[in-house]
């Protein structure tokens, strides 16, 4: 009895039977209660989807839920607005950073802080140092936000909150935009933060980190929660089960038998965006059949390779050649024309349109030509069909077709692009981190799609900053570092720690 | 020779001054995202009710008043159209604007039904600054001029120091830019904006009262003469900065203050046409002004975009 009150007393936040529904019907949180224990890293862990991001959003005020009832230090609380939160010591890392790109680092930090009408930009410098200094972070408070790196933001995100004096510190997937050293500071950021006292909730859909970092994990599954574990009571394989709810597919295993080339790139030069030599001849061949994976850390040309491979970007010297036509600083549309087919990094800005049904997405690259359209009137039921077809296929989950495609999951508008890629027939398909900000399910799904069409004949190229991927998936691996391809190896001849050095520059 | 000068640059600044403060008032708002076309009808509200307060009260400060009222009342259902129900911006000013242009028509034939033009029997006069005034050249420039003229030339600088300097223009021009992120880092987003309004109200309420109570004394709906439209086109020559919507007004001032100068001199069959063609001066020079200073310019991100609570 004792023991339960004093636990109850270290409960600095609680929620109980929060239910949440959106107005398009999708049932975010179920009835969900949740405590978090002072000092303790608390991972909410869960697939796209499960409910997690609606559930921050109802703590911090950004959205108010149905029913349900809110406990800061055993006081019941209305948090009803983002300052409100504030005002409770709830500070959060959006996963979409809440920073204004043209203002500077102090001024971004000054919007959050109780302000005297004269601004006092030097004061809240100084506390901004101050701050940084106390967790051996470095910050300008004068550099604007758009100059600094993703990593750099999230770093002003975390002092920003600080600044606050916030003590419950929440992380909404804080990792999916960082690289593996970023991530590894952050982990330690995190620590030191829990060190001084602070209360630490982390939103992940990734296992490993959930294990690595937390006092105690709860799984949320389609908006309820379904188990709260310690690490040490539990291991990878129960928590992805917990999270997914049926077993994982496994993965195919599978012979390699590569068809003719089809797309062959050769001494391929291109310049970044500050006119810098991003690549610089890079010479590789894709045969029919096979998954050739580019391994790199990011931005060592990767992305400026694809965007030369899909006409995006002008190739300043060199040539592109597909199945003997030369694609060379031919525009998009050609070259989507010919057979090459792109699902990008960035869903939302380059892989679909937010606003356009589901339908129209997925004809985006066909719309024109029949039977979609006969000279210029669409045809409404084909399309239909189509999409139709297409939903079942790829099992999109989406209420209809007509339903505008900003509505959907990451997972299920990545599933959307794949369709409408595959659906063109083409032959070579350029897939760039398809899997990222995707969950456990999604991912694996994703992949066995990539695995099917190697065996159906297409030829892919996979760039990823994800080693696990590339190893997995592909038949050969090319090693990117500063625009050029500096090893290639042999699926079945993989040598981790050469992969690592040659990624890293080391000869 | 000089003297002539002397008396351009002075016109200048009086022209200048209803241009100054509408573009002051304008880059308020647009700072805060929000593109307020409405601001010729607020301009003309500001003028008739000036006139009417002017004309019943006999005080012209009473008028004047009423102008500020007015402008205010103005931006105010702009605000409740585009901010509290989130209409789209460019629709909800430019009907502002036709309401503005017809209410105003209708109730000045309804108020003076026929016979003479009503005028108003004395003007808001120049009111020099002792001292001042008396500096060669500079003197009867800037400092022998109307109440209006010394305003406009304070509030640059202070605007200035209050988008740049205060609390409440940072969080202004971070809704500028992303009224979400605003919104999600704990700013009352719709409160500022209706401040941003209301001073946005009293600068161009006051601009349309000056029409009325200082440069003209009578009403006629076509006094703003598009004035409104060239402060918008200012706002974008000044890069959103008040200062720089001081300099962008007081060039539309003075070519403004040139075709009336050189329509003057003009005697002749043909004079009446050619005023009427140098009138439009000031128009081409927006056009011009804005293919070579508006082609880069980079106005708030969120400039015009609706903003809706998730």
């Amino acid at each position: 009895m004792t023991n339960s009150s004093s636990f109850s007393n270290n409960i600095v936040l609680c929620v109980k039977d929060i239910k949440k529904v959106y107005p398009n019907g999708v049932v975010a949180n179920d009835g969900v209660s949740f405590s978090l224990l002072k000092g303790e890293i608390h991972s909410i862990l869960g697939e796209n989807g499960a409910g997690k991001t609606t559930l921050i959003k109802i703590i911090t005020g950004c959205i108010t839920p149905d029913s349900g009832e809110i406990y800061v230090h055993g006081n019941r609380v209305n948090i009803n607005s983002p300052m409100d939160a504030i005002n409770l010591k709830i500070g959060v890392i959006h996963q979409h950073f809440t920073l204004i790109p043209s203002l500077t680092v102090a001024e971004n930090i000054a919007l959050s802080l109780p302000l005297n009408f004269s601004l006092d930009l030097e004061n809240i410098k100084k506390k901004i140092r101050d701050i940084a200094k106390s967790i051996n972070l470095e910050i300008n408070p004068d550099a604007k936000i758009e100059e600094l790196s993703v990593g750099l933001r999230q770093r002003v995100e975390i002092i920003k909150i600080l600044c606050q004096d916030a003590e419950i510190l929440i992380f909404d997937e804080p990792t999916s935009v960082l690289t593996p050293l970023e991530v590894k500071k952050l982990f330690s950021m995190i620590r030191e933060l829990k060190s001084r006292g602070k209360s630490i909730i982390l939103i992940t859909h990734k296992v490993k980190e959930a294990l690595s970092i937390s006092d105690r994990i709860t799984i949320m599954r389609r908006g309820r929660i379904i188990k709260t574990l310690t690490p040490s009571e539990t291991n990878e394989d129960e928590l992805a089960f917990l999270i997914v709810g049926d077993v994982r597919p496994s993965f195919i295993a599978r012979e390699s038998n590569p068809g003719e080339p089809l797309l062959i790139v050769k001494n391929l030069k291109v310049l970044g965006d500050r006119k810098e030599i991003a690549v610089n001849g890079v010479s590789f061949f894709i045969r029919s059949g096979e998954i050739v994976g580019i391994a790199g850390v990011a931005g060592n040309g990767q992305k400026e390779l694809v965007e030369a491979l899909t006409g995006l970007r002008r190739v300043e010297s060199g040539s592109i050649i597909f199945k003997g036509m030369d694609l060379t600083n031919k525009s998009p549309r050609f070259i989507i024309r010919s057979g090459i087919a792109y699902i990008p990094e960035d869903r939302i800005r380059r892989g679909v349109i937010p606003n356009l049904s589901v339908a129209e997405n997925l004809i985006l690259k066909s719309f024109d030509s029949p039977p979609y359209s006969r000279s210029m009137i669409m045809n409404r039921n084909i399309i239909e069909s189509f999409a139709q077809n297409l939903i079942n296929i790829f099992g999109i989950v989406t209420p209809n077709s007509q339903i505008a495609v900003r509505n959907l999951s990451g997972g299920n508008i990545q599933k959307l692009i794949v369709a409408r890629e595959l659906s063109n027939h083409a032959n070579v398909l350029i897939a760039e981190n398809p899997s990222a900000g995707l969950d456990v399910r999604s991912t694996e799904t994703l992949h066995q799609m990539l695995s099917d069409l190697r065996s159906k004949g297409i030829g892919i190229l996979l760039i990823s900053a994800d080693l696990d991927e590339i190893l997995k998936l592909s038949d050969r691996v090319l090693i990117m570092f500063n625009g050029r391809i500096v090893g290639e190896l042999d699926r079945n001849n993989i040598d981790m720690n050469k992969v690592a050095k040659l990624m890293l520059g080391a000869t | 020779m000089i003297e002539l000068i002397i008396g351009l640059l002075a016109t200048t600044m009086a022209t200048s001054t209803v241009l100054i403060l509408a573009s002051i008032g304008e880059t308020i708002v647009e700072r805060g995202g929000l593109l307020n076309l409405s601001i010729e009808g607020t301009m003309l509200i500001g003028a008739f009710l000036g006139f009417l307060g002017a004309y019943f009260t006999g005080n012209l400060w009473l008028g004047l008043l009423m102008a500020i009222i007015g402008g205010i009342i103005t931006t105010l259902i702009f605000g409740l159209l585009v901010v509290k129900l989130n209409l789209n911006q460019v629709i909800s000013g430019l009907a502002i604007n036709l309401l503005t242009y017809g209410l105003c028509l209708y109730f000045f034939r309804y108020t003076f039904s026929q016979g003479a033009m009503p005028y108003l029997k004395e003007l808001i006069y120049p009111l020099p600054i002792p001292f001042l005034s008396q500096i060669p050249i500079i003197g009867p420039i800037l400092f022998n001029q109307t109440i209006f003229v010394y305003i406009a030339l304070i509030s640059a600088p202070f605007i200035y120091y209050l988008l740049f300097r205060t609390s409440f223009g940072l969080k202004l021009r971070a809704i500028g830019e992303d009224p979400s992120i605003a919104y999600r880092l704990g700013i009352n987003v719709n409160k500022i904006r209706y401040m941003a309004l209301i001073l946005e109200g009293i600068l161009v309420g006051m601009a349309g009262g000056m029409l009325c109570l200082s440069m003209f004394n009578v009403f006629d709906v076509r006094i703003t003469g598009a004035k409104g439209f060239i402060a918008i086109s200012i706002v974008i020559l000044g890069r959103w900065n008040p200062i720089g919507a001081l300099g962008g007004a007081i060039i539309f001032g003075f070519t403004e203050a040139l075709s009336l100068w050189v329509g003057t001199l003009i005697i002749g069959p043909l004079s009446a046409s050619m005023s009427q063609l140098l009138s439009t001066l000031p128009y081409s020079v927006a056009i011009i002004a804005l293919l070579i200073g508006g082609r880069r310019a980079k106005g708030p991100a969120g400039l015009g975009s609706p903003f809706l609570k998730e």
